[in-house]
């Protein structure tokens, strides 16, 4: 169910969990059926066959399931796209970011020491690296002036890794969700996915945002409240509740992206 | 026969998990302390011996020279955060891990942190940095809350590692622990850990259950050492039978000759 919400909220923060009183019990059932439909579905793939390294699905692999170009995926895309996040996680905990892109470069250098990446923003030339350090500049005030304060009792956590293996590990479902906020001990949902996305938001956004859900409720075998991603390209937010039929909906397209992966020589 | 279990990581089977540890004690005599200390004494070796469930798990392999990073810090900040909050229940998660940070950084200040401890290297930390170490240990104590938050029996943060020196071996053991779960009956320890089980995630554990047993003065083993993935979602259990705790003995000192023939190997 996507939220159409009857005023626009100030801040994205706002709009993340909604009122405690609306939240459904928090649901525990689904995620063993939420497997056998991923292993049953990924029988019929795979057959008796089992690949040699595991086939790996990211919400990279939900994207684009047509042959089509996404200049969100050139380096200079990628970069733009890891320095948001590193100003979102400094926002996360409160930190002031008065300079996005050298404050997020200086967190993302910590972070990896060193990558191809950061090779390609090291070799940039003085009028590339200002293209860059504008881009991410203006991507990061969006974020900045709709995101709002993340309050520190709703537990957020930054880059939250998930890996699940499916079929003794002949699939292996990765996932890093951005945001998450809310906790999982509690007796109605209250964990709130949530993505940033330096481009327009598009049905492959779509697809990513049920892909958290389902990987998180594997993951944790609890089922979040509410799934949703920012473009701070355009200052859109879109945000669905997370039920059953999403869920299943997911699993259906990771199961065709799985397909399509198998196919592939 | 080893006692490793493999589950789904959920509340329910966590719980189920601790009550069904066994409540038979076993434990470790003088006895077994000099046995092993005369088996690390026969593994020839210049340097001070170093061993923990990693380098079980990576055979003795060389590491990388350790540094700090926001991931190797954020347990010690992480804990740190979820130990101040046992004491003063008021702070949020939010407000420990900074307390944490900042007590690193009056350390320095004060000139109490040495070159190459977390204080020191927190104290030459930019802005953006810090607000990344936080975010780390953030998610740490997080993830640790939520699994102890779960838990149906009295449980406490683990006031630290289990060090074991063993004697006259020039050899220390660390076992990590993070959440110690004791009733009446046992005590069973949850170390939480980060990534998804690799194929020799049961000799780690089970030299953390022999390193914690070796730590305990009275040698008495936990019932059961419960190793979390919460990356992954799995769950792995040792419990303390005496094979369990030999193979985890042998394991570690196989590591000891594996690194030592790696270090030779190298000096060649």
């Amino acid at each position: 169910m996507a939220t159409l919400t009857d005023s626009s909220p100030r801040f994205v923060v706002d709009a993340l969990r909604g009122e405690r009183q609306t939240r459904p019990p928090v649901d525990t059932t689904s995620a063993p059926g939420l497997r056998s439909v991923l292993e049953d579905g990924i029988f019929e793939v795979l057959g008796a066959e089992k690949p040699d390294s595991p086939l790996v699905i990211r919400s990279s692999s939900l994207r684009q399931l047509a042959q089509s170009t996404d200049i969100s995926l050139s380096p200079h895309g990628r970069v733009r796209g890891i320095l948001v996040n590193q100003v979102l996680r400094l926002l996360s905990v409160g930190t002031s970011v008065n300079s996005p892109f050298d404050d997020a470069l200086q967190a993302w250098r910590l972070e990896s020491g060193a990558g191809e990446l950061l090779g390609y923003v090291d070799q940039l030339g003085s009028d590339e690296r200002a293209r860059l350090e504008t881009d991410v500049t203006a991507h990061s005030i969006t974020l900045i002036r709709s995101l709002g304060p993340v309050p520190s009792r709703w537990l957020p956590r930054s880059a939250v890794r998930a890996t699940q293996q499916l079929c003794a590990g002949a699939v292996l479902l990765r996932d890093v969700i951005d945001l998450m906020v809310g906790t999982t001990a509690n007796d109605v949902a209250s964990v709130a996915l949530f993505d940033v996305t330096t481009s327009p938001l598009g049905e492959g956004n779509e697809r990513t945002m049920r892909y958290h859900a389902l990987v998180e409720t594997l993951r944790t075998s609890i089922v979040p409240l509410r799934t949703s991603t920012f473009s701070t390209a355009t200052g859109e937010m879109w945000s669905l509740d997370v039920d059953t039929e999403l869920l299943m909906r997911s699993a259906e397209e990771v199961l065709a992206a799985i397909a399509n992966q198998w196919r592939k020589p | 026969m080893s006692t490793l279990i493999h589950r789904r990581l959920t509340r329910n089977e966590l719980n189920a998990l601790i009550d069904s540890a066994p409540t038979t004690p076993v434990s470790l005599s003088d006895d077994h302390r000099r046995s092993l200390s005369a088996r690390f004494r026969a593994v020839p070796g210049t340097d001070h011996r170093r061993l923990d469930a990693w380098t079980v798990e990576q055979a003795g392999r060389a590491q990388r020279g350790f540094r700090w990073s926001p991931t190797t810090a954020r347990r010690v900040l992480g804990s740190g955060a979820l130990r101040r909050i046992a004491s003063a229940p008021a702070l949020s998660i939010g407000e420990a891990v900074s307390d944490e940070i900042t007590d690193q950084l009056l350390r320095a200040a004060s000139g109490y942190a040495r070159g190459g401890s977390l204080g020191y290297w927190l104290a030459n930390a930019s802005v953006p940095e810090l607000g990344l170490i936080t975010a780390e240990a953030l998610n740490w104590a997080t993830q640790v809350t939520e699994i102890a938050e779960g838990l149906e029996n009295d449980w406490r943060i683990a006031p630290s590692d289990a060090f074991y020196d063993v004697a006259t071996a020039r050899t220390t053991l660390r076992g990590r622990r993070d959440l110690v779960v004791a009733s009446d009956e046992h005590r069973v320890i949850i170390r939480v850990r980060a990534g998804t089980p690799g194929k020799s995630a049961g000799p780690g554990l089970r030299s953390d259950l022999t390193i914690e047993t070796l730590a305990h003065p009275g040698g008495l083993a936990p019932a059961r050492f419960i190793g979390v993935w919460p990356e992954a979602g799995v769950v792995l259990s040792v419990d303390a039978t005496m094979a369990d705790l030999r193979r985890g003995a042998r394991d570690l000192v196989r590591t000891a000759v594996a690194q030592q023939r790696i270090r030779a190997l190298i000096a060649a």
